[in-house]
This record gives structure tokens, C-alpha cells and sequence, in this order.
């Protein structure tokens, strides 16, 4: 079955003004997202990996409107997102949801925890209240949490619980598309494993779509079937999760592979360490050319003159290079 | 067979504010504070009914002094009751500090909820009137006040309030940009929350306990700004309040010392309790002393 | 004899419930030059353990209520606070988990190096500053003699994790101990510190214990390891030999309950194995049963009933479970 796409990126820009120095002149701009395309198919998971920085959560913002793109287009469907106005863009907010990343900061603390998964159904929809409370009860069994739980304030539940009140709020309104920003980067690791089962049984049960967000390579080839890999502000390489796992390209996901420590003595003894040393490069003064080059292991002369495009899912000038 | 599972035992439901109580029940000074208020607070309302002397009556002999005479607090330099005064001016210092406090509040959690929910120009602008505000010297802005507009009651307490609003809209700010940037507030605005929403049903809840602790802490300082003020003798000369009390008595303070004491103690002691309270209720509300 | 060994160790902490035991009856050996590593999840007592060798537990709050610390042949728990001091950053020091937090801000980072070999070494200003240098060089930070004029916020946070690094290493400690040392770090960083740490321990022979809670890091890193559980050994033995065949059920969680990179990669995925429920609260710690039965598929009445005693699987392996030996 050849699966629709549901979400469609196109050159999505997203910009921050930054003050450089002191005095006045002009502002200088931080491309945290440059120039960014991908899809997700229907009920499938996009994962974005990449490193502290690298734009990754600007994007998940930038798709659900929470920041302000500078240009591009965010199709949902038929509908622009970016194109809307401001009460057509309230309603649309039912269709892309969020999970957070904190589980303490992500749950209002003045309020219970029905409250919080009732709250975009008071804001958005015209559900009854008889059919608001059906619906936090169903919710709160969906996500494994007890009835008897729906009185108490977030502080009253561990990590794992607020999470999936956080889960149960973003899938209040039924939503085409569910964002999940590093749901589990937050969590102990035996609540990890509950939580992203968790999110795979809904996944199943109610045909969702996911963009997920994770830095935890082994998290992401858990969860998704495919991937985009960001550094700074760009997407370097985007297939599916074989391809990218079995048979990545750009030497970028090819030393954040390397990098992942494993429990697999096999793995550990057949993957060498590819070492990228230095920093990633000022994000507001980006150089010509590949913004990788400085670390990169087989850069050559064209690589700091001319920026990649993303072309057969790489955007490097010399991918699968030995390194 | 006692099992240990965290998780699936369900407490009893109990709000922050429900748990701060707690929390401040345990403080002893606080709750001590708290009880003393309550007895001064229901002293001037229903004080008068019971004590009806007339505090501008002239009663008995100038400077007769406590205990003598029948009159347990003395006699001033017109020979009225100070203890009605005491009892009838406890009702018009407590009705200025709240009210001076209210109006602060409105003023700085308006102002510091704008400026910190909208950032840019609007936050600059409000700063920069806030700023205004904090450098003028305030006993001698309200002085100008009262002096251009009257010293009736409502003057006073509006040129009190106008004064102090400025720690309230600081604080308020701060809260506000702390916490519009928590993925709760995000969440909301990811469900379709309107601005208005989310600044006074969002954010600004859970900004109030700092601004609970700032105004306990003005209604005490309005209090003194008042007696300052009556002091310098810029008040209703027709309405008794501690102050007042006070700076009627001013010229006496050498011969009879207890004209100014006694009701310089009643304010001492209330405002006292009000910092005990509010300190307690710092304690009580800040998360930091609180397990999550 | 071991370099340190620490035997029957109970730590008490006071809490508003009453007092608790954060580590209880914990009993380890740590060779010179070896490399020990703590896992377990969150609030299970592998921090309290780093700071009670290091003889920092929180004043007032937490304190040693029985056993022994022994570093080479002289009782820690028994030592001034003149001689924790003499020892702490000389002999014994510690990385820990927060690189941006760590730091002095308000001194440039060759100044906070040099800092920690006058007060140890008493080598004069010029020495020192030389030495910090050399030491910035070792731990990788390019063009050392201009960085280690840097002050803190002008490094990433690799780099002030490398900084401090090289202040724990600056004394050539016999014992280094790294609090997750990576938590907040990109993993390309990660490999980049790991490496580090394992040329550091070959060229000067320091003992490494790593806490962490990434089965992955450890299987890296350490020869061997022990899994705590609610202050408590749950299980010790050599890496290898653990992860191919875990014997307390709370081990084998920890290490399935994680998606890992396997070497190829099929489009099969299982669901993961869960391990139910959170970690005990504080003031259980203390109770006389197995405080994973909870949590645990193979609870047995024994388990609830009893605290289990450790099964020893030859020398070098135990584990502290009632059917440790049926698993
Ligand atoms: N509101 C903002 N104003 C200015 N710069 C910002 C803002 N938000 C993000 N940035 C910058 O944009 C870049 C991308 O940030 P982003 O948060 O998207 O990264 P990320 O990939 O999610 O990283 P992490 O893994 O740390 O969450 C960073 O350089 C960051 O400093
Ligand atoms: N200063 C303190 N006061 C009171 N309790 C404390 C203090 N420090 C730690 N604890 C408690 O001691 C227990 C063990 O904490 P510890 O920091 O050793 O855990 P950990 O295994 O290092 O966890 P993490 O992985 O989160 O660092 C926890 O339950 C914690 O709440
Ligand atoms: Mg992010
Ligand atoms: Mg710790």
C-alpha cells in the first residue's frame, strides 16, 4: 500500500533576529532552519536526528506555527499553514498537536490533570461537556493512566504519568499529525521503553502520524520509518530508516552512527570510530559552501566553495566516500 | 504481602495552594502573626460597636495618662480617648493599606503582565514608564499629590498606590517571561488558546504567588506610608487613623510620650505580623522548598 | 589488595518521612588502573555512593551510618575533614554530570587548573600555568595556550567538559570518579570524551568510575559493573559476562528496555520489553524485602517477604535476587 503524504514541507526558512555586539547597525540573522524540505506519509514517523542546535526543534515549532516562518510553505494536506490567518489558523490547531520534551514544565501546574487533556477541547471543537468528559475518560484509559487519576495535580505523579497526560492532551482534539519533541530525552530508561511502546500502540490503534524529534539514535530507529538528519539549520541526509541505519551517506550520519555506544559486541567490534573534532561553525556567520566542511574527514576544495544540494537523499558532494 | 509500588497507590487529590497551606500551618511565627491580625482585623470592624466613644470627643482632662482616671490608654493634649482612637483609626489605616495595595497590584501585574507577555516595543515603552516611576523620590510624589488634589481618603490611598506599584509590575514581568516560555503555556497556545487566555487564565495563575508574597508585604508598607504622611500632617484631618493619631500628638512627643507610642506600637505590631505572614507565605508558596 | 574497597557501606539521609537508608549494605573492590562502572535508574543512590567516597555527602542531610571506605589501607570514613581534603582532587577526584555548571565563571580556565596544582603540588604560578597548559593540550583542546586564556562561557560545552577533565586529571588521581560525565552532551561528543578518559586511564593509570545509566556507555567503557537498585546492589560481575546473561531480573530489564543499534538493521522491530512502575520512594529504602518485587516478572511470596541475600556465580559475579540462579 503506497501511503498518501500528509505533511509536506517545502524551503522552509526560519530566522532569529540576534543582537551582534554593541550599538546599533544592522541586526545579523540566525538561520536555525534553512532552506528545509521533507514529507510524511499518512499514519507513518518522520524522525529529525541531529545534534544540540541543529535546528530541530525550530522546525517541529516552525510546522506547527508556534514560531513564525520567515518563508516556505507547510502543506497539511491541502492547507498552507503558513498562509493562514489568525481565527482559520486557531481552528487548523486541532489537526497538528505537541508532546513535549519536559514532563515538568509541560503540564500547567494550577490545573488537574482531566483539565489538561479537557483544555483544547474547551479551546478548539463544540464537543458537549457529557462528551468531553467521555472523551478525557477514553483518553486517560487509552494512555494506560486510572479514572481515579483524573483528580489529581501533575505534581502528584511521577515523570512517566505526566507524560501521558502530555499524550493524552495532544490527542484530545484528534489530530492528522502528532509532534513529538524528544518525548523521552527526559525520562529514566525503563520508563522510555513504556512510554515509546506507548506511542506505538496508539500509533497502531488510531493511525496517527508522527514527527519525532530525538537526538537518541537508537530511540529514532525504534520508532520511525524514516529519517532526516539536520545539521545546522539544514537537512543532510533523508531516507528511510534501512537505507539510513544500513547504509547511510553523508559523512555526517555516518560519524553520529559511529558515535553511538552499543551493547552489541558485534556492532561495537565492526563499526570504526569516525571522529569529526572541532566545533560546529558560528551559526550566525555560516561559511561559503558546506557548512560540514570544517569537521568533515574527506572534505575537499569544492566542498568550502559550494553548498550541497539535497539530491538522491544526500546532500554531500562526495558521498559514500571511504573514510 | 506488602508491596511497594509507587505508582499505582492514589493519593488524595491536593492542590499547590492546598499543600502551601500545609506548609504554612507548620510555621509557627506565621501562624502566630496570622491569629494576631485576625484579632485586629476584627477589632476595627466590630471595635466601634463596642467602644462607641467618640475619638474626637473631648472626654476628660488633657494628658491624662493610661491606667489613671478610668481611661485605659490615656487621654491626648484635648483631652480625647486614645483608646477610641486606637480602636476607631485601626479601621481607616487597614482599609488604606488594602486599598492602596489593590490599587498597586492592579496597576503593576497590569502593566508587568503586558510588558512581559508581549515583549518588544510594548515591553520597552512600559519599562520605560515603570522606570519613570521607580526613580521618583515617592514620599515626595505623593506629598505632590495629596498637596495638589486634597487629602481626602481616596486621594491618599490613589497617591500610595500610584508610588508602589512598581515593584509589583517587576515582578510580575519577570514571572511573566519565565513562565510564557514554559511548553504548558505553548501547549495551550498549541491548542488554539487566545492571547487574553493565556495571559490571565494560563500564566497569570501561576505567576501569583510572588505578587501574594509583594502584596502582603504593601499592605504593611502602605500602612507606614499612610502614618508618614498623616505625620507630616498631609491627611483628613476629620478621619481618625493611627497615623493621624500620631501626628496630631507630634508636638507633645517629649511631654507625654505615650500620645505617639501607643499608636506608633499598634502599627508596629501590625505591620509586624503582616511581613510574618507574608514571609510565611513566601515560604509556603516558593516551589524550591517543596518536593516536586 | 584492592585499591579501595568499600565494605557493608550504609548511608543514612533524613527526610521529612524520617531517616533512610540512600545506600544500604553495599560492599565493592576497585582495582588500580580498573575501570568500575555504576548504572541504575534515577534516585537509586549511584551519586550518593560517588560523594560519600569522595567524602562530600550533603552536610547535615546525609552521613555514614555504618561500614567502611578503605583507600589504601587508610578508612575514609574515618578520616578529618583536613585529610578528605588533602586527598579529594589529589588523589580521588571527580567529573561531574553539569559541564556549564562546574566551572568557575569569573576565572579564565588555565587560572582554575593551575589553581588545583598549587593548592596539591604546591608548584609556583609559573609552573602550574605551564603544567594547566600541557594538561589543556592532552585533553584535546586545540591551540591550548590561547584557550586556557578563555573563560568558561566562551567554550562549548564538550570543551568545559573537557576543561574539567583535565582539572580532575591534573593530579594524576588514582581514582577518577565521572558522575555521567555525557548526559548533556551530543553523542559525537560523547565518543570524543569516552575516548579520552581511556587514553587518559592508559597513559596515567587511574582507576575510572563511571556512573551512568546507558547500558551502551558502559558496555564501552568499563571491564566491570555493578547495577544498583534503590541503593542497593542489584547485581556485580564483569561487563561481558552481565550483558550476555544478566542475573537479577532489574538488570536484564535494563538492558532490553532500550531500542539498541544492532549491527544490521532488519524492518522487523519488536515491542519493547517493559519494565513496569517507577523506583521506590526514599523512605522504602529501607524495608526488609526485595525492593524490585514490584516491578519484577518472576516475584515469587519470597521476594516480598525477605530481603534476598547475594548469589555469588563464581568469583566475580553476584547478584542479589531469590531466583538468581534459575534466570
Ligand atoms: N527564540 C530564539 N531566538 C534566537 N535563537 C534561537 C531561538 N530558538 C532557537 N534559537 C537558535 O536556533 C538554533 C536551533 O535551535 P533548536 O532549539 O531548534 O535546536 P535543537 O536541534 O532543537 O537542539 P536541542 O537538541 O538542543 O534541543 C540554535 O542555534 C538556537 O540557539
Ligand atoms: N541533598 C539531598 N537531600 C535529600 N535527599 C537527597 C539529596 N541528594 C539526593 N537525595 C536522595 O537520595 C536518593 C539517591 O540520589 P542520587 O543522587 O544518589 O541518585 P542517582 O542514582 O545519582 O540518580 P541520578 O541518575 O538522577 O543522578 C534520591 O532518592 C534522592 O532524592
Ligand atoms: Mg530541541
Ligand atoms: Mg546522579
Amino acid at each position: 500500500m503506497k501511503a498518501e503524504t500528509l505533511l509536506k514541507v517545502e524551503n522552509m526558512t526560519v530566522r532569529f533576529a540576534v543582537k551582534r555586539g554593541r550599538g546599533f547597525g544592522k541586526n545579523a540573522h540566525l538561520h536555525a532552519v534553512d532552506d528545509v524540505s521533507f514529507t510524511v506519509k499518512c499514519g507513518e514517523t518522520l524522525a529529525i536526528v541531529g545534534e544540540s542546535g541543529s535546528g530541530k526543534t525550530t522546525t517541529a515549532l516552525a510546522v506547527a506555527r508556534l514560531v513564525n516562518s520567515y518563508k516556505g510553505k507547510v502543506l497539511l494536506g491541502d492547507t498552507d499553514l503558513l498562509a493562514l490567518g489568525d481565527e482559520d489558523l486557531r481552528q487548523a490547531r486541532a489537526r497538528v498537536q505537541f508532546i513535549f520534551q519536559d514532563p515538568y514544565s509541560s503540564l500547567n501546574p494550577r490545573l488537574r490533570a482531566s483539565d489538561i487533556v479537557r483544555e483544547p477541547m474547551d479551546s478548539l471543537g463544540d464537543m458537549s461537556e457529557a462528551e468531553k468528559s467521555e472523551r478525557v475518560d477514553f483518553l486517560f484509559n487509552a494512555v494506560g493512566l486510572r479514572p481515579e487519576q483524573q483528580r489529581l495535580f501533575p505534581h502528584q505523579f511521577s515523570g512517566g504519568q505526566r507524560q501521558r497526560i502530555g499524550i493524552a492532551r495532544a490527542l484530545a482534539t484528534q489530530p492528522e499529525l502528532i509532534i513529538c519533541d524528544e518525548p523521552v530525552s527526559a525520562l529514566d530508561v525503563a520508563v522510555q521503553a513504556q512510554i515509546l511502546n506507548l506511542l506505538r500502540k496508539l500509533q497502531k490503534d488510531f493511525g496517527l502520524t508522527y514527527l519525532f524529534i530525538s537526538h537518541d539514535l537508537g530511540v529514532v530507529q525504534h520508532m520511525c520509518d524514516s529519517i532526516a538528519v539536520m545539521y545546522m539549520g539544514k537537512i543532510v541526509e533523508h531516507g528511510s530508516r534501512l537505507d539510513i541505519f544500513n547504509a547511510p551517506q553523508h559523512p555526517y550520519t555516518r560519524a553520529l552512527l559511529s558515535a553511538v555506544p552499543s551493547v552489541d559486541k558485534a556492532r561495537r567490534a565492526q563499526t570504526k570510530r569516525i571522529l569529526i573534532p572541532g566545533d560546529p561553525p558560528d551559526p550566525v556567520n555560516l561559511p561559503a559552501g558546506c557548512r560540514f566542511a570544517n569537521r568533515c574527514p574527506v572534505v575537499q576544495d569544492i566542498c568550502r566553495r559550494d553548498e550541497p544540494e539535497l539530491r538522491n537523499g544526500v546532500a554531500c558532494h562526495f558521498p559514500n566516500a571511504e573514510l | 504481602m506488602s508491596l511497594i509500588d509507587p505508582e499505582n497507590t492514589i493519593p488524595e487529590a491536593r492542590s499547590p495552594f492546598s499543600e502551601a497551606w500545609e506548609m504554612f500551618r507548620g510555621n509557627t511565627a506565621a501562624m502566630i502573626a496570622l491569629v494576631i491580625l485576625c484579632l485586629i482585623v476584627l477589632g476595627a470592624i466590630f471595635g466601634p460597636y463596642l467602644y462607641p466613644t467618640d475619638p474626637f470627643d473631648m472626654v476628660w482632662a488633657p494628658f491624662s495618662p493610661p491606667g489613671a482616671d478610668g481611661f485605659i490608654l490615656g487621654t491626648d493634649y484635648l483631652g480625647r480617648d486614645l483608646l477610641a482612637a486606637l480602636i476607631h483609626g485601626a479601621r481607616v489605616s487597614i482599609i488604606i493599606g488594602l486599598a492602596a495595595a489593590a490599587v498597586s497590584i492592579l496597576i503593576g501585574v497590569t502593566v508587568g503582565a503586558l510588558a512581559g507577555f508581549y515583549k518588544g516595543w510594548v515591553e520597552e515603552l512600559l519599562m520605560r514608564i515603570t522606570e519613570f516611576f521607580q526613580v521618583l523620590p515617592t514620599l515626595l510624589f505623593s506629598m505632590v499629590i495629596v498637596a495638589l488634589f486634597g487629602a481626602s481618603l481616596p486621594m491618599i490611598t490613589f497617591a500610595i498606590g500610584v508610588v508602589s506599584w512598581t515593584a509589583v509590575a517587576r515582578i510580575t514581568r519577570s514571572e511573566f517571561l519565565r513562565i510564557r516560555e514554559l511548553e504548558y503555556v505553548m501547549a495551550s497556545r498549541a491548542s488554539g488558546a487566545t492571547n487574553a487566555k493565556l495571559m490571565f487564565r494560563v500564566i497569570l495563575p501561576n505567576a501569583l504567588p510572588p505578587i501574594i508574597v509583594q502584596a502582603a508585604l504593601m499592605v504593611g508598607s502602605a500602612i507606614l506610608f499612610e502614618a508618614g504622611l498623616s505625620f507630616l500632617g498631609l491627611t483628613d484631618p476629620n478621619v481618625v487613623s493611627w497615623g493621624q493619631v500620631i501626628g496630631s500628638n507630634r508636638q507633645y512627643i517629649l511631654d507625654a510620650s505615650y500620645t505617639v507610642t501607643i499608636p506608633g506600637l499598634a502599627i508596629f505590631i501590625t505591620v509586624l505580623c503582616i511581613s510574618l505572614v507574608g514571609d510565611g507565605l513566601n515560604d509556603a508558596l516558593n516551589p524550591k522548598l517543596r518536593s516536586r | 589488595m584492592a585499591l579501595l574497597s568499600v565494605k557493608n557501606l550504609r548511608i543514612e539521609i533524613k527526610t521529612r518521612a524520617g531517616v533512610a537508608p540512600v545506600i544500604d549494605d553495599l560492599s565493592f573492590d576497585l582495582d588500580a588502573g580498573e575501570s568500575l562502572s555504576f548504572v541504575g535508574e534515577s534516585g537509586c543512590g549511584k551519586s550518593m555512593t560517588a560523594l560519600a567516597l569522595m567524602g562530600l555527602l550533603p552536610e547535615g542531610v546525609g552521613s555514614v551510618a555504618s561500614g567502611s571506605i578503605t583507600f589504601d589501607g587508610e578508612d575514609l570514613t574515618q578520616a578529618s575533614e583536613a585529610r578528605l581534603r588533602a586527598l579529594r582532587g589529589n588523589d580521588i577526584s571527580m567529573i561531574f554530570q553539569e559541564p556549564m555548571t562546574s566551572l568557575n565563571p569569573l576565572y579564565t580556565v588555565g587560572e582554575q587548573i593551575a589553581e588545583v596544582l598549587r593548592a596539591h603540588q604546591g608548584l609556583s604560578r609559573k609552573q602550574a600555568w605551564d603544567q594547566a597548559v600541557e594538561l589543556l593540550d592532552a585533553v584535546r583542546i586545540p591551540n591550548a595556550r590561547a584557550r586556557a586564556e578563555d573563560y568558561p562561557f566562551q567554550m562549548s560545552g564538550g570543551q568545559r567538559q573537557r576543561v574539567m577533565i583535565a582539572i580532575a586529571l591534573a593530579c594524576q588521581p588514582k581514582i577518577l570518579i565521572a558522575d555521567e560525565p555525557t548526559t548533556a552532551l551530543d553523542v559525537t561528543v560523547q565518543a570524543q570524551i569516552f575516548d579520552l578518559l581511556q587514553d587518559m586511564r592508559r597513559q596515567t593509570g587511574s582507576a575510572i568510575i563511571l556512573i551512568t545509566h546507558d547500558m551502551g556507555a558502559v558496555a564501552e567503557m568499563a571491564e566491570r559493573m555493578i547495577v544498583m537498585y534503590a541503593g542497593r546492589k542489584a547485581e556485580l560481575g564483569p561487563v561481558d559476562t552481565i550483558i550476555a546473561h544478566p542475573r537479577h531480573p532489574y538488570t536484564a530489564g535494563l538492558i532490553s528496555c532500550v531500542p539498541h543499534i544492532l549491527s544490521t538493521l532488519t524492518s522487523e522491530r519488536e515491542d519493547l520489553v517493559e519494565v513496569p512502575g517507577i523506583v521506590p520512594a526514599l523512605q522504602d529504602f529501607g524495608k526488609d524485602l526485595c525492593l524490585f518485587a514490584s516491578r519484577c516478572r518472576h516475584a515469587q511470596p519470597k521476594c516480598v517477604n525477605q530481603r534476598p541475600p547475594e548469589i555469588a556465580f563464581g568469583n566475580t559475579h553476584q547478584a542479589a535476587c531469590w531466583r538468581a540462579e534459575e534466570l
